[in-house]
This record gives structure tokens, sequence and C-alpha cells, in this order.
């Protein structure tokens, strides 16, 4: 969106996995990631937003470099990825860092918050004992926790201090992309307000990006600058936030809007009724993925597989886009 | 007459001596074809109150009341086999993971006729044949596709929602007075959840069942619910009809949880956190629960434990009630800012 170069891009990025359906049977084949493009700036963020099975969670795994893209190019800082050698990649992993969902999982039980804060500088950045523990501490000041957290376990804090914890480990390379996955809907209202405005003051600061991923549509509106709807492993609309949220030009986008609750009751609109649920990624409908569920479907939709294109300053993969805005 | 009736309900853990009070002496009435909310964040003993209800806090718990009542009958004067005749028929409650409430084991269509063996009719006690119309006449019910086709279906091969589905068939398939669901779209994706609970409102409508609909999302009851309790750390703090209780709440509690929603913020400003956590149990309050973490707390919420007062129907547990402009009423005045450093 900028004419810099962004941080991180990615085109028809695509992840696929062979799965086994029995002894006798052909692998299947998930589509998990079907060639999904998007670029994300220095200090930016783009919230991914998505029901389960959309590819989301594929996604981070491909960011991160935990797993390899099957095809396609994934630039972060302007190297590409999925042609890099694995000592590129080791250079390139302190970049992008990540904090996950469940505070309670993610953080190693048997461990001391000083241990964990320093575990990722004893692995990646030459720091003697001293230098990595003062680090430590400025994290965690940075991050709102106190100097006499440094020695306890994790089961000593509540779910906020935990993500706080889980946020600071995330941070201690220095990285340049950060990316979330669901970072705050295991986590009570009072808190989930407390880590967004930690996230968003540490972006300030530190001019971080984020991948942000989320099925929550209230947080991501307050927190994203760029938004990315998924569907079955494809981007259906792609834009800046408030052209995303205020005109939603995808019937999917529409139907999910439509379908968050929200308290004010002028606000309240007419539901979108969507029959069904998201199809298997195992056996994919033809043509449009949505349209098994899409009340605008027509036999074009059908058949023929739109493209993600330019629609008017979003991009959005539907047929009818024109026809129903 | 109401059709639940609770008065002072407490339920307690652990030793005697030392307990832990998951919830503190709750009042609460539901009327028939009634949906009431009940929101509160982890901890706040929304779940425990339910399950008393349902007479499954199991022993070392323990549910004292003063009153506790289900349709005119002493739920805490009855025996075991009374109550059991009564849960489950009269009563049902759906749970927050509904793939982890049905048996792995079983076939959905065992699991629904078990239901009707036990609860139903005369007829459908005997006759298996006439269980099976009956659990597929549920299933329809419920909205499953291939109704049929699921009958012979286990839990695994199910989705989320349509494990819910199924969980709501069992919970309505003897007509019961109440059906309590405790987040029961928590675990769904917003596209379903709007169909789950789009569904658990015309079953309710259709068959005048009272529904106590237990959650953390403000907005799932603010789009559904009549009447809420606002539930914190084992109290209720503030009841009222939606959506007054939304646009002027009078309790603090319920001013800021509604301030920390992204929904009632500007664009990437800085949400409202209520500062601190839920007590625990070796960290109660003395006084008022909130004080440690409310902004209006001044000597007197330290130390006096206010009651749940104010008109029928729009009661809040404050020394200080909100008025409508939002701020605290009753000659509250703001301490130096010296006697508020507490140790």
């Amino acid at each position: 969106m900028t004419s810099a170069a962004p941080l991180l891009e990615a085109s028809s990025l695509t992840r696929h996995y062979a799965v086994s359906r029995g002894l006798f049977r052909p692998k299947g084949l998930v589509r998990a990631l079907d060639g999904v493009s998007f670029s994300v700036d220095e200090g930016r963020t783009l919230a991914v937003v998505g029901e389960s099975g959309c590819g989301k969670s594929t996604l981070a795994r491909a960011v991160t470099m935990i797993e390899k893209p099957t095809a396609g190019e994934l630039r972060i800082a302007g190297v590409d990825v999925v042609s890099a050698a694995s000592g590129t990649l080791k250079r390139l992993r302190p970049l992008v860092q990540m904090v996950f969902q469940n505070p309670y999982a993610s953080l190693n039980p048997r461990k001391k918050v000083g241990t964990l804060l320093e575990e990722p500088l004893a692995i990646s950045a030459k720091l003697g004992p001293g230098a990595r523990r003062d680090a430590a501490r400025a994290m965690m000041a940075r991050v709102g926790l106190k100097p006499e957290h440094y020695g306890r376990y994790p089961h000593m804090f509540s779910g906020g201090q935990r993500q706080r914890i889980a946020v600071a480990r995330a941070l201690m390379l220095h990285p340049r992309l950060v990316v979330a996955d669901e970072p705050v809907s295991a986590l009570d209202v009072s808190i989930q307000a407390q880590v967004l405005n930690l996230l968003m003051n540490l972006q300030e600061e530190l001019g971080i990006a984020y991948l942000f991923i989320s099925h929550n549509l209230q947080v991501v509106r307050h927190i994203a600058d760029a938004v990315a709807v998924m569907y079955l492993g494809k981007i259906v609309e792609y834009g800046a936030k408030d052209a995303v949220f205020g005109r939603p030009a995808h019937p999917y986008t529409r139907a999910l809007l439509a379908s968050t609750p929200t308290l004010d009751a002028r606000a309240r609109r007419q539901r979108i009724a969507l029959k069904g649920e998201l199809p298997s990624p195992l056996d994919p409908p033809a043509g449009c993925p949505f349209h098994t569920r899409c009340p605008h479907a027509i036999e074009r939709c059908r058949a023929e597989v739109p493209r993600l294109e330019p629609f008017g300053v979003i991009r959005v993969a539907c047929h009818r886009a024109a026809e129903l805005s | 007459m109401p059709l639940v009736e609770i008065e002072d309900l407490r339920v307690e853990f652990g030793a005697e001596a030392a307990p832990v009070i998951a919830v503190d002496g709750i009042d609460l009435t539901l009327d028939v074809g009634e949906v009431v909310g009940c929101v509160g964040e982890s901890g706040s003993g929304k779940s425990v109150t339910a399950l008393a209800l349902m007479g499954l806090v199991e022993f070392p718990g323990r549910v004292l009341a003063r009153r506790l009542a289900f349709a005119g009958r002493d739920l805490l004067a009855l025996s075991d086999a009374q109550r059991r005749a009564l849960v489950g028929k009269d009563m049902a409650m759906i749970f927050q993971d509904p793939l982890a409430s049905l048996n792995p084991c079983f076939t959905v269509a065992f699991q629904l006729t078990e239901t009707l063996r036990i609860h139903g009719s005369d007829a459908e006690r005997v006759s298996a044949r006439l269980r099976r119309a009956r659990a597929l006449e549920l299933l329809r019910q419920v909205e499953i596709p291939d109704a049929e086709a699921r009958l012979a279906a286990f839990p695994h091969q199910l989705s989320g929602g349509m494990a819910q589905r199924v969980m709501i068939a069992m919970a309505i398939a003897c007509n019961p007075k109440l059906l309590i669901a405790d987040e029961p779209t928590t675990a769904l994706d917003v596209t379903v959840q709007a169909q789950v609970l789009e569904l658990l409102l015309r079953l309710q409508r259709e068959r005048g069942m009272a529904l106590l609909l237990i959650t953390h999302d403000l907005a799932v009851v603010a789009e559904t619910a009549q009447r809420v309790f606002v539930m914190y750390a084992g109290q209720v703090v503030e009841t009222g009809a939606v959506p007054q209780i939304f646009e002027a709440p009078v309790h603090p509690y319920t001013q800021a949880l509604l301030a920390a929603l992204p929904e009632h913020n500007r664009d990437r400003a800085r949400l409202k956190a209520i500062p601190g956590v839920v007590p625990g149990q070796h960290d109660r309050p003395v006084g008022c629960l909130l004080h440690p973490r409310c902004d209006y707390a001044v000597a007197r919420c330290r130390v006096e434990r206010p009651p749940l007062a104010g008109p029928s129907g729009r009661q809040a547990r404050c020394h200080f009630p909100l008025d409508a402009e939002g701020r605290p009423t009753r000659g509250w005045r703001p301490e130096p800012k010296t006697a508020t450093v507490e140790e």
C-alpha cells in the first residue's frame, strides 16, 4: 500500500497437506492455503479473520517459517523464504516471533519466567548470562511485569499476566513482525483490554508489525490497519480496515459482520442467515468456495473460481461484487 | 409464581473452616417463558449457580440456600430419586463444549433415545420404535440436515455446531420448562454461533420454556435476553432489563465491563481496562468485593459490604450507584490521593 518495500510479502502462497484416507484409498489433498497474496508494512497491523478451518493457523506457520510453503512466494524483509537455505532461514527467524492463543499451554510450567525470557537469547543471540538477565528484566518492565516476577513459575500468574509473559518472550529478540494467533480470545473482557492496550503500546514504542489472527471482528476493527478475510484457504476480501468494515463487498464478509453480536440495539442489522457450515477442506466445492452457503450464488459461481481482484480501494474475490454493492 | 426461586444461595468447596466460596448469597428468580442472561468473567460463579440449581454440585461441594425452588417445589427437600426425576425432564442444561458433553462411544441415536427411555412418556419408555421416531423428529427440530443419516453418527463425526444441536435436541427431548445454556456458543464460530442462538430463541418461543443463558459475552446477552444478572466474584452485582442495563449501568463493574469492550472505544484508542483480577480464595477483600478494582472506591467501600438494593427489577450492589450520566450518587466524594494509597 506504500511505495517502500513491505516487511512481509506473500504472493500465491500455497500450503497443501497430503492426508491419508485409509489403506486402499488414494491420499487426499487438503488445500490449507491456496494461493494467498498479501503484504504487511513495517509497524502496521494486518488482521486475518475467518472461521476455524479457513487456514489462518497454517498461514501463521508459514509466516513464522515453521513450515515451508509448497508453492508461491514469501518474502520477509526482502528475502524469499521458500527458496532460502537453512543458514538464511536461521538468520531470518528472529525477525518473526509468535504469540499463541492459550497462555496456559504456551508457557513451560517447569521454567521460571526469567528462564523463559532468556531462552531465545541463549539460542539466537551471543550474550553472556549477565547481559541476558538484564535484557529479560528490561523487557519485563516494558510489558508491565514486576521485577520480583523474575523467579516465579507460570502457574503463579493469572491469564492476563501469562499473556504478558508470552508477549515479552516474543519480543526478546527484537522482532520486526509478531504473529499473534488469537492472542486475546482465551481471556476475559477486562483482561483482554489490558493485553490489547499492551500490544498497541508496544507497536508505537518499538515500531513492530503485527499479523493479528482473530475471529473476533470487534477486536480486529479496533486494532487493525488492514484486514484479510479468509475462507477455505483463500483470501476473499482484502483491504484497508475502514474500507472493508465500512463497505464490505464480499457476501461472506457481510455475513460475518451481521453474525457478530453487538450491544448497540440501534446498529443491529438484519441478520444474514448463513446456512450450513464450512465445507470440508478435503473436499472443497468446485467454483467459488463460498457458493454452497452464499445467498447470491449463480450458475457461474458454481463453475468458475473468482480471483482476488481490485474493487474500488479494496480487493475482493466475488463474481457478483459489482452487482451486489 | 416464578418458575425458579433462589434466595441466598451459597456454594462452598473445601474445608469448612476455610471454604472456597464459589457462590456468595445469590438471589435470582426466573419466570415462565422468560429469557434471562447471566454474565460475568471466569470465576464469577455463574456456572456453579446453574450446577447448584441442577443438583450437580457433588460432594465435597456444599449447597446452602434459604430457598431453592423449581415450579414451587423445594429442591433441597427432595430425595435424590425425586430430584433425578426432575433434572433432565423439567429442567435441562447444555454446556460449552458439546463434543466433550457427548459420550464418544455411543451413536447420536443411542444418546437421544436414552433420555426418552428414562424420562419419556409411558409409550416411549416401552417402545424402541417410538423412541427412534421421536429422536428423528427432534433432530429435524434442531435443523440438522440429513437427520436420518445423523442418527447413526458418532460424536467425532459431527462438527461443533452439529454436536451442539444434538445437545440441544437431547435437552428439549422431554419438553423442559427451563433450559440452562452455559456458554452454548463460546466454542463455535461466529456464523454458527448466530445459527445456534437463533435456534435456541426459536425453540424457547415455540415451547414457552424459560431460558437461562450463561455467558461472558455481553453482546450475546444484549441481543437475546430480556433481563440480565451481572455477576462478580460469586455475587450478583447488578440486575436489570435489556437494553437499559447496557445503556445506563448502575454498578461501576457493569460500567467498567462495557468500557473495556473495543466496540465502545474509538479507533485504536487505549481501552479502559479494569486493573487487577477477580479475587480468588485467599485475597477475598473485606467490604465491597470490587473495591480493589473500582475507580470510585472510598473508605466506606473498603469496610462495609453493600447489599443488593434498588427498585425491584433494577438492583445494584453498590453504596454509590451510578446515575444516568455514569457518575456515583448519594453524596460520593472523591478521596484525596493520599487516602487511596493502601497497604
